[in-house]
């Protein structure tokens, strides 16, 4: 089974992998302390944009995508919205208790989980696995033998996929049915589980086996075939962030969307 | 002249096994030599070679003793499986990963690139290209590329053709006679049509890794035959001996004007998610034949099997016992399946189970089912394994268990998707037989095979299938007088 993965390569393929790694990772922390929801909704533009102009990936599959992107932001902000602390009640029902405090703090919980998953997924669609571990090995000095078992770890899993779908005809053919219930979902584990893995142990066994074979284990030094530094786009990156992050800072100074400067609840 | 690889008195025993694999063992080889080693499965030719290389102790962990390992100064091993041998996704990078682990400087790595690709002969447009979108014999001379990328003095070969179909099998042995010229070569192999005429010495062991003959390939063969025949080793002529033996004819299946098609398809379509990869304009399949699907790996063979069985969609006129498709609720009421690699088709913890477990889902009499299942435990001579779970069983048992599992209701309808791959000499004619058996009784065999000689001695039919098309449907007699020069036995 093959699956189409082209795309357009664009500037934000171009950013050294390990930087935009890092980058990304002090974002994610650094939004975990952002409790203005102001904030928050003009800071989403700057990666909305990037994943919508700038991932190089067609439009449909930038829609199929942000599928689950919407499912988080439901799931993440109900939660809240219905179940959260709060003392100006807009809505009761049973268990369900809606307040001011609690929608916006939902909305808020919501937009972060979307931010953070349009954060990763733009990486994700940016960045080749081999350029981001060779870069690791160049620029963080991670060692050959953790990124070579991760890329090679990567070329197995369409074949696993292919296996997984023989494996499905194979147990159709043999009459297994679907079972129901806890016992069904433990009977389908172990059919599907331990045919899988029995292969995928042997497989990684002989990769690793043929990766020795081409003297891998004895080296100390390597050269590389892809030799990954750092150029102005990385600076153009790094400054698109800062712009954005400053640009939504002044415009919640000056405008704000909703009266509210912290959405935790620290009512009495 | 010089010895190139050597061990002596070397004993190996592996985890968990009983008895030691080598006991004493010596053998040394010289430089230049081209070298075949046979011997039944589990008698230590592949791990004699991970010895030789220092692969065994250094990359695989097994307790081994000897006086004395040479290791080649340099050596590229080339292994059997063409899909784990990379670590990475593209030609050029995997072939850069060997580069880079001989240290050799990033501005100089294309140029050796290209010069190893076109010693296997891969012209390629973009070296940059996806390794998953060559073919299985490109693949292999890949990774020869990559092997030679090493400058090895010594190549060991373990059955670098046992995964690949007709053509290339006979790519890949093309080349290696063409790089190898020069070097040393040790081979493992089963297949050895392709190379008993270009080795100069063969070496036979038995199962528990002692030499039983070591010489020209001439002598070796012919001394030993017996011993070849009763280990079900792979030698020159075997088709011709065990025809000879057996006095078996090809079977001939006569269709009479008032039988009826068991199977019949017409504008049939097989699609692989969204795409067409199999089409036939019109097919009748009456009982009692054994019809061989045969075909360039890709070209849509096991598509064909998946959309008879309806793993995937379809599209057409399909009817079974002129029932149309659409009507039929159970499948497996009329046909069955035995897949290639028979660890996947095997749902229960014990032989006797796995063979009852179709049964007992029929709900079968217990009693009937202890009756039918012991007869196939004797048949498939499973009985000394009954208890154990399929995973522990060998090769050529987990495929008799997969076939057994598979016939145990007595469907009229048996499809197999090259069921002898991997087997030796032995255990591919059991089968056969046994196949032959359930014909002569009526059931319809539609089996995908590389291998001509099947399609000689025991087919009926022959469907070729190429680019998607069934483009020819003739008897196997019609195909054998045509292909008569193509058909090396």
């Amino acid at each position: 089974m093959q699956i189409d993965f082209s795309f357009q390569e664009t500037w934000f393929h171009k950013i050294n992998p390990s930087l935009k790694f890092i980058f990304i990772v002090l974002l994610f922390i650094g939004l975990l302390f952002i409790h203005n929801i102001n904030f928050l909704i003009n800071f989403l533009f700057a990666p909305l944009l990037i994943y919508l102009f700038f991932t190089g990936h067609p439009w449909k599959r930038l829609c199929l995508i942000a599928i689950p992107f919407l499912i988080i932001f439901i799931t993440s902000s109900t939660s809240m919205i219905f179940f959260g602390k709060g003392d100006i009640t807009w809505f009761e029902w049973g268990l369900v208790h809606i307040s001011e405090e609690s929608f916006f703090r939902g909305l808020h919980l919501g937009l972060r989980g979307f931010v953070f998953a349009v954060l990763g997924v733009v990486f994700a669609l940016t960045t080749r696995p081999v350029f981001l571990f060779y870069s690791l090995m160049q620029q963080l000095k991670l060692k050959p033998k953790y990124a070579y078992s991760f890329m090679a770890s990567i070329r197995l899993l369409p074949i696993m996929v292919e296996e997984l779908q023989t494996l499905r005809y194979a147990l159709k053919v043999r009459g297994v049915q679907d079972y129901k219930g806890m016992k069904g979902f433990y009977k389908k584990l172990k059919a599907y589980s331990i045919p899988l893995l029995a292969q995928s142990i042997r497989r990684a066994h002989r990769i690793a086996i043929a990766m020795e074979a081409k003297r891998f284990s004895i080296v100390q030094n390597r050269t590389y075939y892809y030799q990954i530094g750092f150029s102005k786009v990385d600076l153009f990156f790094v400054i698109y962030f800062l712009i954005f992050i400053l640009l939504a800072y002044l415009l919640t100074l000056y405008m704000s969307y909703v009266n509210i400067e912290d959405v935790r609840y620290n009512g009495n | 002249m010089t010895t190139i690889t050597s061990v002596r008195n070397l004993r190996l025993k592996f985890p968990g096994a009983e008895s030691l694999l080598f006991r004493d063992f010596s053998l040394s080889f010289r430089k230049g030599e081209k070298v075949l080693i046979i011997g039944p499965s589990g008698s230590g030719k592949s791990t004699l070679l991970q010895v030789l290389t220092g692969l065994i102790p250094n990359s695989i962990e097994v307790p081994i003793k000897a006086e004395k390992i040479q290791v080649p100064s340099s050596w590229g091993f080339l292994f059997q499986d063409p899909d784990t041998q990379f670590c990475m996704p593209f030609v050029d990078e995997e072939l850069a990963f060997v580069l880079e682990n001989l240290q050799v400087p990033q501005e100089k790595m294309r140029d050796r690139m290209l010069h190893y690709l076109k010693q296997v002969g891969l012209h390629l447009e973009d070296i940059h290209t996806n390794i998953n979108k060559l073919s299985g014999g490109m693949k292999q001379r890949l990774a020869i590329a990559s092997v030679l990328a090493l400058e090895p003095e010594v190549l060991f070969l373990d059955e670098p053709t046992a995964m690949l179909d007709p053509d290339g099998t006979k790519e890949v042995w093309d080349t290696i006679k063409s790089i190898g010229e020069d070097k040393t070569l040790i081979i493992v192999e089963h297949q050895i049509d392709h190379i008993v005429a270009f080795v100069d010495r063969v070496i036979l062991l038995n199962d528990q890794g002692s030499i039983v003959a070591d010489g020209p390939s001439e002598t070796v063969f012919k001394e030993n035959k017996q011993f070849l025949i009763d280990k079900g080793i792979w030698y020159p002529n075997v088709w011709k001996d065990y025809l000879a033996s057996t006095n078996k004819k090809a079977p001939v299946k006569s269709v009479k004007e008032e039988d009826r098609p068991s199977l019949h398809v017409s504008k049939f379509v097989g699609f692989r998610g969204k795409e067409q990869k199999i089409a036939i304009d019109n097919a009748c399949v009456y009982p009692g034949e054994w019809i061989t699907v045969i075909g360039k790996n890709g070209a849509g063979k096991s598509t064909l099997l998946h959309a008879l069985m309806q793993l995937v969609k379809s599209k057409g006129d399909y009817r079974i016992f002129e029932q149309k498709y659409q009507e039929i609720d159970t499948f497996t009421n009329f046909l069955t399946f035995v897949f290639q690699n028979p660890e996947f088709q095997f749902v229960t913890n014990s032989v006797y189970d796995e063979i009852a477990f179709t049964l007992r889902l029929e709900k079968w009499p217990e009693d009937r089912i202890v009756e039918r299942v012991n007869k196939l435990i004797e048949i498939f001579h499973l009985r000394n394994v009954r208890e154990n779970h399929p995973y522990q069983l060998s090769m050529g048992q987990k495929r008799r268990l997969s076939v057994a599992a598979a016939i145990v209701k007595e469907q009229p309808i048996l499809l197999l998707d090259e069921p002898t791959f991997g087997q030796d000499a032995k255990n591919t004619f059991g089968m056969l037989e046994q196949l032959e058996q359930l014909r002569e009784k009526g059931t319809i065999i539609i089996m995908v095979t590389h291998d001509l000689s099947i399609v000689e001695y025991f087919a009926t039919r022959v469907w070729t299938i190429s680019e998607g098309r069934l483009v020819e449907d003739c008897s196997s007699l019609v195909y054998k007088n045509k292909n008569k020069q193509e058909i090396v036995l």
